[in-house]
Parts: structure tokens; sequence; C-alpha cells
């Protein structure tokens, strides 16, 4: 007997028992669907956090000071000079971007609108560490740097909270002046979305007009820095540190400990992965279950199913089926139903994941991805189940006596 | 030529505790082309008998030559592989499968053999018993007499060698009864060996010999 006659015949008799057959296959649709949405909700979930992250700048080094309780004998804080040294390709070869931030909260007006937005002087070699997404207008230059000019570039959420939410093409907020600390800054340039836990409630201006005119003084909060190459990153971290150390005279000697901090983001971004991991194997775990009940819901009704169609074996036997015949007939019968079953709920999971669209999940937006490997392991998952739960009634068909058989009522 | 010849036969029931005996030191032989019936009464062993010659069942002494061949070499698989291809059943509650129509229930040996042209040789195998108009319909959409026909068309799909009957008129009125055996004696006609058992003796006077079982043994021989 072919495969092909086999499936005909399987076919048939789960068609034969549409109820049955649909009950039978209702745990594998739900095990199947379950699975496949959980973990296209969890790639969804990681390919917006590894964005927001990537966005952020999270293949950056970030050196701030040190909390000033932790150090003996005073903090030296970061300063213009230390930034300096820092761009000195001979004393840090290791590191290809240097960018300071000086970041303060204050309140921004336009018109009747006040806002609290977070402050950031910049310098503009930060693009190469965020990503940040122009909408409208132009991003801050070293021009501006030189100048100290009162210009300002505004996040998504600042330009809604000073302009309101406009209608695209409406009068342009570029070229307006708004008021910081009571002094005009004019807006060249408004960002996109970022979106996620970065927060767009910003306004970027130059560093030097930040620290000359609003905070005074010479002090940069965070330094980001990029290492020149992946593999050089600890290179990058040890130079900083022996440069930083020097300009902060802390001695070389043991158990000094360093006023500063650099923040190595790799760490974060590899300790949420493995919550991601830790995640996706318990709903596998969840997926796993549904389809172990499917499996027993298959081998359950493929063992009444064999009593039942005892006569029919039989017949099939007397007129010249061998027992693998039988057997391979039983089998392929309950992996066509479970593949039946995973193919629905495959489907089912498509159409909800369709129907969802865009969801929040905490302050992250999830878009579910349902990639061919979920496809294919989804559905070998449910053929396997079949197999596997088809097994054992399978072998009681075929070894059943044609006699017997013909002899069952 | 000899087809079947059974020799010092015997068959015992193993059911536990008590043993029966369903055939007793049976011989018998029919040649190639002969028309046999087994007459016996009720649990005198003619099923015991048939279920050996079909090769359903294994005798638990003596020997079974089919066509030459000593059955009792063969395994399991050749078994299946003899009754698909060199006999033919007919039984007396048809044995059709009930979800499947008639043309598709005379195809069925077609599956097991790898054989293809199975609609076309289906449709003849019910013309030659005179029933492809219900071709398309299911076991429950037919008689009694129409169903035996499906399966007798069944039993001849492959070209059989033999045709083994167990009581294949005992559902039948007489009027579809004596149409059966014309049937079969049609097929006598073309050379196929014929065993029926019956419990009439006016279906048994169709054959050219009849042999009498009583108590797994063969009573009386009588000949046309
Ligand atoms: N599977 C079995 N297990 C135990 N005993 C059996 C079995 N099959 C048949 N027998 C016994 O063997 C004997 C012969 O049975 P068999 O079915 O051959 O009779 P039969 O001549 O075909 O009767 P009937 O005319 O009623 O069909 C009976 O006594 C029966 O009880
Ligand atoms: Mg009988």
């Amino acid at each position: 007997m072919s495969i092909w006659e086999s499936l005909r015949t399987a076919w048939q008799s789960i068609f034969a028992n549409k109820l049955r057959s649909s009950l039978t296959m209702l745990g594998i649709v739900i095990g199947v669907c379950a699975v496949v949405l959980l973990v296209a909700l969890g790639q969804g979930f990681q390919t917006s956090m590894t964005k927001t992250f990537n966005d952020m700048g999270a293949s950056a080094l970030y050196i701030s000071s040190a909390p000033s309780k932790t150090v003996v004998g005073g903090i030296r804080p970061l300063t213009n000079e230390d930034v300096t040294a820092l761009q000195d390709k001979n004393l840090v070869p290791a590191v290809s971007v240097v960018s300071p931030t000086r970041t303060n909260r204050g309140t921004a007006s336009y018109g009747n609108n006040n806002a609290s937005e977070s402050l950031m002087g910049i310098m503009p070699v930060i693009t190469k560490i965020r990503n940040y997404k122009m909408d409208q207008g132009r991003f801050l230059t070293d021009q501006d740097v030189t100048n100290r000019a009162n210009v300002v570039v505004l996040g998504w959420q600042a330009e809604i909270d000073l302009f309101g939410a406009q209608a695209p093409g409406t009068t342009s907020p570029i070229g307006t002046y708004i008021r910081i600390s009571g002094m005009k800054f004019q807006v060249v340039g408004t960002c996109q979305k970022f979106g996620g836990f970065a927060g767009d409630s910003y306004i970027l201006m130059p560093l030097t007009t930040m620290q000359s005119k609003i905070t005074g003084g010479d002090v940069v909060q965070q330094i980001g820095i990029l290492a020149s190459k992946p593999d050089q990153v600890d290179t990058a971290i040890a130079q900083v540190t022996a440069v930083l150390r020097a300009r902060h005279f802390i001695r070389t000697v043991a158990g000094a400990a360093d006023d500063f901090s650099i923040t190595d983001m790799r760490e974060t971004l590899n300790s949420m992965e493995a919550t991601l991991a830790a995640f996706s194997l318990f709903m596998g775990a969840v997926g796993a279950i549904s389809l172990i009940v499917g499996g027993i819901g298959i081998m359950n009704i493929m063992l009444v199913s064999v009593t039942e169609r005892t006569r029919e074996i039989g017949i099939r036997k007397a007129i010249g089926a061998r027992r693998r015949d039988i057997l391979i007939q039983f089998l392929i019968e309950a992996a066509a139903l479970s593949l039946t079953g995973g193919l629905i709920g495959l489907g089912l999971a498509v159409g909800v994941a369709h129907a969802m669209g865009q969801i929040t999940l905490g302050q992250t937006q999830v878009t579910p991805e349902i990639s061919y490997s979920i496809v294919f392991i989804a559905l070998g998952v449910s053929i396997g189940t079949g197999l596997l739960s088809g097994t054992y009634p399978a072998f009681r068909a075929g070894g059943l006596d044609p006699i017997e058989s013909l002899r069952h009522e | 030529m000899t087809m079947i010849e059974l020799t010092n036969l015997t068959k015992i029931y193993d059911t536990g505790e008590l043993k029966v005996t369903g055939l007793d030191d049976i011989s018998f032989k029919c040649d190639e082309g002969e028309m046999v019936s087994i007459m016996g009464h009720s649990g005198s062993g003619k099923s015991t008998m048939m279920n050996i010659i079909g090769c359903l069942d294994r005798p638990t002494s003596g020997t079974y030559h089919l066509d030459g061949v000593d059955v009792a070499s063969l395994n399991d698989d050749q078994l299946a592989k003899i009754r698909n291809a060199k006999l033919g059943f007919v039984f007396q509650s048809y044995n059709l499968l009930p979800k499947i129509s008639a043309q598709q229930n005379v195809a069925l040996p077609l599956i097991y053999s790898g054989e293809n042209h199975r609609q076309q040789r289906s449709m003849a195998a019910l013309e030659a018993v005179g029933i492809a108009v219900r071709a398309k319909h299911l076991p429950s959409e037919m008689s009694g007499g129409e169903k035996q026909r499906v399966a007798i068309a069944r039993a001849l799909i492959n070209n059989p060698k033999v045709i083994l009957a167990d009581e294949p008129t005992g559902n039948l009125d007489t009027a579809t009864s004596h149409s059966i055996m014309s049937l079969f004696t049609e097929l006598h006609k073309k050379g196929i060996t014929i065993v029926i058992v019956t419990h009439e003796e006016d279906i048994a006077s169709y054959t050219q010999r009849t042999i009498y079982v009583r108590d797994g043994k063969i009573i009386e021989e009588k000949k046309r």
C-alpha cells in the first residue's frame, strides 16, 4: 500500500467521523496556537527591545562620576579637560568616539505652554552613538558648539508638549523661539519618536551653551565612548581607566577605588536576553504541556477507533493487508489528524497575531513575529505528536488476529 | 492438478481451561477448477476448515498445501500476499466497509497489491457480477443480494485461483440465493476453484461434490 493510498484512507476515516475528529484535534489546535502566539510575542518583544537598545547606543560605554559616598577623599568630577584627554588618540587608541553630555532638568515654555523637559548639552558626535532621526530641520552642528549658539533640537514628546500635537503640514516649529531659564532659544530641528523606555521628553542644545549659560562650570555628567573595534572594548575600558585615574590623581596602588564608573551596556543587554530566554523556555513548557495533553487525546481516540474498527481491520487483513499496512494506516491517520490540528492552530495564531497588530507591553511596542522557523517547528511538532501518540494504537491494530477481528461485532 | 490438499489436519482451540477441537485429523483434496461444498451441523468445524484453507488461521498439526505450496513454511506477510492474490473471500455477512462506496470496496484488494487502473478494473468487476449501476452506492443503500454481488466482485478483482464462500446465501431469500449460485456456477465454468459452505441441500446441489462434516471429521462425501 502506497503512502498516497494510506493518506487517502486516513482522510476518508477522518472525514467519516467529523465531530470526533474535530474534538480530537482541539487539544493540538489549542497547543499549537498557544505555542506559536507566545513564541511570536517573545520574538516581537526581543526585536523591539533590541532596536530600542541599539537606537539608544547599546554598543557604547558610558563613563560617569561614582556616587560620592563610595570614594574616600572626595571625587573629582568629569570635566571638559578629561574629555580632551580621552580624545587624544595617543593616550587612548582603542577609543574612536567621545561624546560628553551634561543633562539638567528644566522648564521650557512656548506661548502659554510650559513643560518640564530633560535638557541635554551634547556634542554633534553623539549621533555616532545614539540614533537620532530628524523629523524636521537639522541636527546641532560643530558651528553651534563653537558659537555657543542658543539653538535647540526637540524630542518628539517635547515638541508635542510645547507646540501641541499638530496635524502634519501645519505650521512648523522650526525657526520659532522657545524660552528656557529666561533665555530665548531657536528651534532648529525636531526628532522622530524613539518609543519604548528611551523616552522622548528631551531638548538638545550644544554642550558649550549648556555649560556657559545654564549650569555654569566645565563639568560634564556623562561621557559616552565607542571602542574603535568591537573586540577592543576591554582594551578601551583599560585605557580610559588608566587615563582618568592619572588625571584624577588616584594612586596606582591596589585598594584605591576609581572615582568614576564605566557602564558597559552589553551586560545589560546580555542579562535582558537571558531573561527573555528564560521567559521563552517557560512559554515553551506551557506549550509542551498542552501538546502532551493533545497527544494523549489523540492516543485515546485512536485506541477507541481501533476497537471500533476491529471488524474493518479484519476485513482488510482478509483481503491482503499486511500487519505493516494496517500499522501505517493508523499511524498516518494519527499524524494527519494532528497535522490538521496543527495547521488550524497555526492559522488561528496567524489570524490572532494579525488582529492584534502592534500591542503595548509595559512601555514597549510589540508586533508578534511569526517566522518560518516557528511555522516549521509547529508543524513538525504536531506531526511528531501524532506519530508518537499513534504508535501504540497502531501497533495494537496491526497485531490484531484476522479471524477474531472478523468475528468482532 | 491438486489445488487444495489438507493432510491429517487438526485444529485445537486452546481457550485456557478447556481445549476445543475444531478439526480432528481431517484429510481433504480439491482439484483445480473444482466446485465443492461443505455441509454439516452448526459447530461441526466448517468455518474452522475454511479459515485454514483461506490462510487466515494456522492448523495445530498436519499439513496444508495450496497450489503446491506448503503454507506452514510461509510467514504472515507471505500469507497476506496469498490471500490478496490467490484467494477470494465471500462471507455470510458480506463484510463490506460501510463508509465507502461499492466501487471503492471492490477496489480495496488492488490497493494492497499496488495495482493501477483501479477505477476501470473495479468497474469491470462490478459489471461482471451485474451490479455496475450500484457502483456509487454505500453498502447501507443496497439489498442483501446486491451487497453479496459486490462482495463477490471484490473477491474476483485480483483474478484469484480459489474462491472461498462461507455460507454466502445464509442471509438471502431463496430466489436471490439461486441467482448468487448461478453466478458462482459461471465463475466455476471460467475455471476458478470454488469452495462453498452451506446448510442447504439445494445450494449444495449446484456443486460437483459435497463433503459432510461432524465434530471436526469428514463423515461422508457425495459426488454429483
Ligand atoms: N476462536 C475460537 N475459540 C474457541 N473455540 C472455537 C473458536 N472458533 C470455533 N470454535 C469452536 O470450534 C468448533 C467449530 O466451530 P466452527 O465455527 O468451525 O463451526 P461451523 O461448522 O462453522 O458452525 P456454523 O454452522 O454455526 O457456522 C465449535 O465447537 C466452536 O465452538
Ligand atoms: Mg461457520
